[in-house]
């Protein structure tokens, strides 16, 4: 094959400016913390650190619970049609600071540019954009004779699409008439950080938007606070269920959107090249830190050879290395801890006695790095056909009729997402019906819209983000 | 002659059955005292299995059939009208209410009956994606649904407990407490109704005995309580959902289309267009 040399197009970082230490977004302007812990924010394709965090304690908690109280009587009070001109307002600075925002988005999370800059900033924008123009439509949206915000919301976002599960979040909370106390992953802070300025300029009332920065502790504190009414969370499966949990005697609301073991059914009938194309954004998109990752390939026996050989050699061409080259596809692993947990993910596999091809690529120096992996002759019993991996390592199954590809696409506890590819329309709709899954992809995959809901079915969480049903997550509705 | 009384029995898959503890509790009416069966774990095991089953086979049905099943009901329940006033009259409603209550229970049933193949219509979509995709958010009933009655001493609030989640093709097992004569008397006018074995079954006891049980159980993808549960419950019942991230729902809307949207699962489809 040959080998194709790129020149080095890098983005310039000149136009972000980050701060050494920062604090809390409380009642309409940052403040310095209670708490006096700090945690380092790095860059993890240098190993760098960007910034010092604090990590929110109860009182800072209680703070900007408070503040979100009170804001939620300032914005009871405003019109829905001055609240959605907050929402178009926000929407229209996103995009004109759409580059600043992308460039930190990747130093922050190790996110290739061309992803941040042509995937989330745009949908960032257009979700507040969305959902702007629902907040003076509420009445309409499900015919409700009655429908009321739940009041001061807790949300709790990851670390895979930072800005962007942001944007999920608080453009339905806000264009709903709740306000939020939002806590960023702990080693991604710095776009919400860079938000947060973003409501201070378009003047939003003080207390609708506050954000806490800090860890799991400053997670439990906001999920256990008597002042919130309903709990927003997006991440593991495993934290998930212990926020269920610790909703206790509590009658509050909650949403969570959890892991993801999704299956991307390839029949034999499939256009194989552009299947091969699906396949390798179901996994690599994102260093495969995405919840709906098409991490489980499920081939049908006689195309399997081919289908394996086609898809070595896409493979192959993946461009990993540094997060702001514009020619990159595979950035870094977002943190040390997440790329110990693939490795030893891996590692099993391999001593389970899957087959693992790895592409052969330069890593960088420094920084967290993983190789493009792919499993073949696995068992579907093997963890690594079980588990969430969250990185860029797909494992490989085999079926030979539809109803087997059903079975075990379905045989896992979870339920998020899943992928057909057949050019056979009956056999698209016949599969779809029957797989337990919230957001399907046929003959596509990882395809968004603040528009269409996202969710899972199963242990893969309950209620819906985007899309008029995603008004649901935020609204008490009687018909 | 000597007068002849019903034995009251849970209706579990299509059948009449005693608790296989063969424990009863006592309901004591105005005029009669009824020994009714006291659901213990192994009979709400049996209840989920059989409404794994009945899951299969109420969706198997068009939903057009589940409209006309549905619709019988209360053909069923207007023809033996006289019996269900018998018992609301010993639970000490004047004869005005209990007619009353037939009357809203009755209209209640025409509701969602002629919802059953109209409610994906009114809570799915297209949705208008930005590029060349077919994108659409299709509906689906959530699967089986544990329901624990109110307490109110109503055909109808009886009735609302359920119908939410069965018109849209979820199966249920309804529990009632002190007011259990009512379910386990309209469980001879399901029976007659064509409805699938497994799709209702309808149980009678006390609730915190099983709530453990129910919330743990990995086959109950709902949980709806129409009656306001106390701290403590609520406590055990988030704690149990949580290991299996089960669907909670207190105090529900027990009317209108809010009272179908907790057991719906929104599954959206994408497919790009093309020549």
């Amino acid at each position: 094959m040959v080998k194709w040399e790129y020149s080095e197009s890098i983005e310039s970082d000149s136009i972000v400016s980050i701060q050494d230490k920062y604090g809390h977004f409380i009642d309409g302007k940052f403040s310095t913390p209670n708490s006096k812990n700090y945690l380092k924010t790095v860059s993890p394709s240098t190993e760098e650190v960007l910034a010092s965090i604090s990590i929110g304690n109860k009182k800072d908690v209680d703070k900007a619970v408070n503040a979100a109280k009170e804001g939620f009587k300032r914005w009871s009070k405003t019109t829905p049609s001055e609240r959605a001109k907050y929402l178009y307002k926000l929407a229209r600075l996103i995009q004109e600071r759409s580059r600043e925002f992308a460039v930190l988005e990747s130093m922050d999370g190790g996110k290739p540019i061309k992803e941040s800059r042509d995937f989330d900033l745009p949908q960032v924008a257009s979700n507040f954009f969305y959902f702007a123009g629902w907040a003076d439509k509420l009445d309409i949206s499900w015919g409700a004779k009655e429908m009321k915000p739940y009041g001061v919301v807790g949300q709790i976002i990851p670390w895979n699409f930072p800005l962007l599960m942001l944007a999920w979040k608080v453009a339905p909370a806000l264009a709903t008439g709740n306000t939020v106390v939002l806590k960023p992953a702990e080693t991604t802070p710095l776009t919400a950080l860079l938000f947060a300025e973003l409501c201070e300029e378009v003047g939003l009332p003080k207390g609708v938007f506050n954000l806490v920065t800090g860890d799991g502790t400053t997670g439990a504190e906001l999920v256990n606070h008597e002042g919130i009414s309903k709990i927003a969370f997006t991440g593991s499966t495993s934290v998930g269920k212990y926020i269920q949990n610790a909703v206790g005697e509590r009658d509050i609301g909650l949403t969570l959107e959890l892991g993801g073991k999704a299956a991307n059914i390839v029949y034999n009938d499939a256009a194989l090249d552009q299947a091969v194309e699906g396949v390798v954004n179901g996994i690599f998109f994102n260093q495969g830190h995405v919840c709906c990752a098409g991490s489980r390939l499920l081939l049908q026996e006689d195309i399997h050879d081919e289908f394996i050989n086609k898809l070595e050699k896409r493979m192959q061409t993946l461009r990993v290395g540094n997060p702001l080259d514009k020619n990159t596809d595979i950035g870094a692993i977002n943190s040390k801890e997440q790329l110990d947990k693939i490795t030893s993910l891996v590692n099993e596999g391999v001593n389970d006695g899957g087959e693992l091809f790895q592409i052969e690529c330069e890593l960088p120096s420094s920084g967290y790095w993983y190789r493009p992996s792919l499993f073949t002759n696995v068992q579907p019993s093997y963890n690594i056909a079980r588990e969430e991996i969250f990185g860029p390592v797909l494992t490989t199954l085999t079926f030979r009729t539809p109803e087997e590809a059903v079975e075990i696409a379905n045989n896992t506890e979870y339920g998020l997402s899943a992928g057909i590819w057949t050019e056979k329309g009956s056999k698209i709709l016949w599969t779809a019906d029957r797989l337990d899954a919230g957001v399907i992809w046929a003959n596509t995959f990882n395809k968004f819209d603040p528009s269409s809901p996202f969710g899972g079915y199963k242990e893969s969480g309950f209620g819906r983000e985007g899309g008029r049903h995603g008004l649901l997550s935020y609204l008490k509705v009687r018909s | 002659m000597t007068e002849i009384k019903k034995t009251y029995k849970n209706y579990v898959d299509g059948k009449y059955v005693r608790s296989e503890s063969g424990k009863t509790y006592t309901v004591e009416l105005k005029s009669e005292s009824y020994e009714l069966p006291l659901t213990s774990k192994k009979d709400l095991r049996d209840a989920v299995t059989s409404s794994k089953s009945g899951f299969d086979s109420w969706n198997k049905l068009s939903q057009y059939n589940r409209t006309q099943i549905i619709y019988r009901l209360s053909e069923m329940i207007e023809g033996n009208r006289d019996s269900y006033v018998e018992i609301l009259l010993d639970y000490g409603l004047t004869k005005a209410a209990a007619n009353k209550d037939i009357d809203n229970a009755i209209n209640t049933i025409v509701w969602y009956a002629g919802l059953a193949d109209k409610w994906e219509q009114l809570t799915g979509n297209l949705n208008p994606v930005v590029g060349e995709y077919f994108n659409i958010s299709h509906q689906e009933p959530i699967g089986v649904v544990f329901s624990l009655n109110s307490t109110e001493i109503s055909i109808d609030k009886l009735l609302s407990s359920f119908l939410p989640a069965l018109s849209i093709g979820c199966s249920v097992i309804n529990l009632s407490e002190k007011n259990a004569v009512l379910s386990l008397k309209l469980a001879e006018d399901i029976n007659n109704s064509d409805l699938p074995s497994g799709a209702l079954n309808l149980l009678s006891g006390d609730f915190s005995k099983i709530l453990d049980d129910v919330s743990r159980h990995v086959e109950i993808n709902a949980l709806a309580s129409y009656k306001k549960l106390n701290k403590e419950n609520l406590k055990i019942i988030n704690e149990n959902a949580s290991t299996s991230v089960k669907r909670i729902f207190h105090l529900p809307s027990e009317e209108g289309l809010s009272s179908i949207l907790p057991f719906i699962e929104t599954k959206t489809v994408w497919h790009p267009k093309g020549r």
